[in-house]
């Protein structure tokens, strides 16, 4: 490392040191003091790390978390960025307070937005990237999805070698030749058919000859096993495959990957596409399929971003949702609870809600009425938007509550044991704020 | 059973689906339970033929460039059905790309001038790397019925001189920025670029869609009670 780059680690990491201690946060400034005094400081930290980096719209955080412990069955300390943190300056930060290697290369695994994957390839040239898939998502901030794969792929020209480790049931990850090593993981684990997804969804044109794709199966969204009827375009090879689900609930997940039984502690299929991530990470670096076992059967907290949390005696699952996709998968697990639960939908329209909340009625709330839900309620700055989508879904009379501070109270006095909270990023914040200070949970969320 | 049937064609529904604008369908859908009216949806696409005889109402929404393009190829085929359906004065709700392309053209992401099938009279430019975005309020004129909705396009529209806009601005940018105008009127075709989406958000325009809808497929019915339905704020 040059005397530049470390005297501009050393000013990062006092200011982290600072920050950490007497504020309690600071995650970004760190890094901004680095780049200020030495802008190349990212080739100085590649020379040192073998680097992985994972994007995409849904799962960036849950993959990365999940590889890293799958890594750790390999190597003694694996480098990663807290969650959030997954902006340039934010990566700047993950290394300046890292710590130091003693002999050889450290491995880092890093989510990385979209959009910032070009100022780190720049730099540093990773070993391999994941692709977890390519959703629409709060379009007033990101815009559609053939943009962000273009930004994607900025970053991705900047490092042809790396290996593409890329989820192959998203057709826009097969749409374009690269000349990087491609590998691809996905779901065989039914037979095929010949299906067309529902008219409401994304991304269903043959990127070859654009017209309709048609599938032999669909997971969820436009994931499957697609193919063109019209030019012979089809889903690649699959190198890891999902075999088989043996068992999905809300809350665990039995499924076989290339014929070997795992477990996770968390519902929703679309976990599963994480999990056979992490795994084809794992397979591409050397773990063997009975060390990922050993990863993904160790430890709950790393499933973030569902909560379950004891309400006096209630049990509140809060799960944060972002955007259509994402919610239908959301729907389509809490409906695989066999125990009777309220639902409570809270909305906000801030900017890291996304201030446009059309998107709610890309959400299939109708499928709510497969089951008997005793009572519904609604709440957040947008509740009026919210009530109404749950109307025209066929909910007769939910609670409303617009004042997000009187929510945990009302939660108290819903007629069942069981509570799915579904909520915007800034809901998630204002409810556990009120949860905290109630004494229901301890600390706030890393923001 | 209800009453009375309505059958509505979703034109490009499965490409042209991008911000939440399906959830018009499902307001026309409400509403329309409301007014004794059961209604039935068919999503006609690419290579596929529009018969304006079996529809009562229609929607054309908004999607991303790529797909948008690539109707804009599609389109032609289906112009003559859908020059008679506006000519019969059956209603029509057109959102961003399906409003630009009733248009003469409009500019492409990539600075290309894109055809539409010209039965409305309007044209689109785009705006350099600039969208407007964000919450929008118009007032339409003639009803003085206040509208809520959310913009985000980067195309600029400017009215032919038959056509009415479906408001003024009262906050937000509208077709174009500069005029004050947003949305087109011409017969009973609606064209906006509100999300929100905008018949959830202003169930007056829904109704006032379906009963035009009505009327023409029942002339003899009595839609007293369909007429006076009234319409509970949503936002």
């Amino acid at each position: 490392m040059s005397l530049r780059s470390s005297v501009a680690t050393a000013a990062g990491k006092s200011s982290y040191w600072f920050l950490h201690t007497f504020l309690h946060g600071g995650s970004s400034l760190p890094g901004k003091i680095t780049t200020a005094i030495d802008p190349q400081i990212l080739k100085a930290f590649g020379q040192k790390y073998d680097v992985v980096i994972i994007t995409g719209t849904n799962g960036k955080t849950l993959t990365t978390a999940l590889s890293v412990r799958v890594l750790q069955q390999k190597y003694d300390y694996v480098l990663t960025n807290p969650t959030g943190s997954n902006m340039e300056q934010g990566i700047v930060t993950t290394f300046i307070t890292a710590h130091k290697s003693k002999n050889g290369k450290t491995l880092a695994i890093l989510e990385v937005d979209e959009a910032n994957i070009v100022k780190v390839t720049e730099y540093i040239k990773p070993i391999a990237f994941i692709f977890t898939n390519l959703f629409r998502d709060q379009m007033d901030r990101y815009g559609e999805i053939y943009t962000t794969y273009d930004k994607i792929l900025a970053g991705v020209k900047k490092a042809p070698n790396a290996t593409i480790i890329a989820n192959g049931d998203a057709q826009i990850f097969n749409s374009i030749d690269l000349p990087n090593p491609m590998i691809f993981f996905g779901f065989d684990h039914t037979e095929n058919k010949d299906i067309k997804a529902p008219a409401n969804t994304d991304g269903v044109l043959c990127p070859k000859c654009n017209h309709i794709l048609h599938f032999g199966f669909l997971t969820y969204g436009n994931l499957g096993s697609y193919f063109c009827p019209h030019c012979g375009f089809k889903r690649p090879e699959l190198t890891y495959k999902v075999t088989n689900l043996t068992q999905l609930t809300p809350t665990s997940s039995n499924f076989e990957i290339d014929h070997h039984q795992y477990e996770i502690q968390i519902g929703g299929l679309y976990n599963i596409y994480n999990a056979l991530a992490a795994y084809a990470l794992g397979r591409f670096l050397g773990v063997e399929p009975e060390q990922i076992k050993t990863a993904f059967a160790s430890d709950k907290k790393v499933f973030g971003r569902q909560e379950m949390i004891n309400v006096d005696g209630k049990e509140v699952t809060l799960i944060l949702v972002k955007n259509p996709v994402g919610l239908n998968q959301v729907i389509d697990m809490i409906l695989s609870d066999q125990q009777p639960f309220s639902f409570v939908a809270l909305l906000n329209a801030n900017y890291a809600d996304g201030i446009d909340t059309s998107w709610i009625w890309d959400g299939n709330f109708e499928k709510l009425q497969q089951h008997d839900i005793p009572q519904f309620m609604t709440g957040g700055e947008r509740y009026k938007d919210i009530t109404f989508r749950l109307k025209v879904a066929g909910v007769a009379d939910p609670i409303i509550e617009p004042d997000l501070t009187k929510v945990a109270e009302k939660i108290k006095a819903l007629p069942t044991k069981k509570v799915y909270v579904l909520a915007t990023y800034t809901a998630v914040l204002q409810l556990r704020k009120q949860l905290a200070e109630q004494g229901y949970i301890k600390e706030g969320m890393d923001a | 059973m209800a009453t009375y049937t309505l059958h509505l064609a979703h034109l490009y529904g499965d490409l042209l689906n991008t911000y939440g604008d399906v959830g018009n369908i499902l307001a026309l859908q409400y509403y329309a339970k409301k007014m004794d009216t059961e209604l039935t949806v068919d999503v006609i696409s690419m290579e596929e033929s529009f018969n304006p005889d079996d529809f009562d109402i229609a929607f054309f929404g908004g999607g991303q460039d790529y797909e948008q393009m690539i109707v804009s190829r599609d389109i032609p085929n289906k112009k003559n059905g859908i020059e008679q359906f506006i000519s019969e004065n059956k209603p029509m709700l057109a959102i961003c790309g399906g409003y630009q392309l009733l248009g003469h053209y409009y500019i492409g992401a990539d600075g290309e001038k894109i055809p539409g099938i010209g039965v409305l009279d309007h044209y689109t430019l785009s705006q350099n790397n600039n969208r407007f975005i964000g919450n929008i309020t118009i007032k339409n004129e003639d009803t003085g019925e206040t509208y809520h909705g959310f913009e985000n396009h980067n195309g600029r529209t400017f009215l032919g001189t038959d056509e009415k806009a479906l408001g003024t601005v009262i906050s937000g940018h509208g077709n174009n920025g500069d005029d004050h105008t947003e949305g087109a009127i011409y017969k009973e075709v609606f064209c906006s670029y509100f999300h929100g989406p905008i018949l959830t958000r202003n169930g007056e325009l829904a109704k006032r869609m379906l009963l035009k809808a009505l009327k023409n497929k029942y002339p003899d019915a009595d839609l007293t009670k369909q007429t006076n339905l009234q319409i509970q704020p949503t936002f």
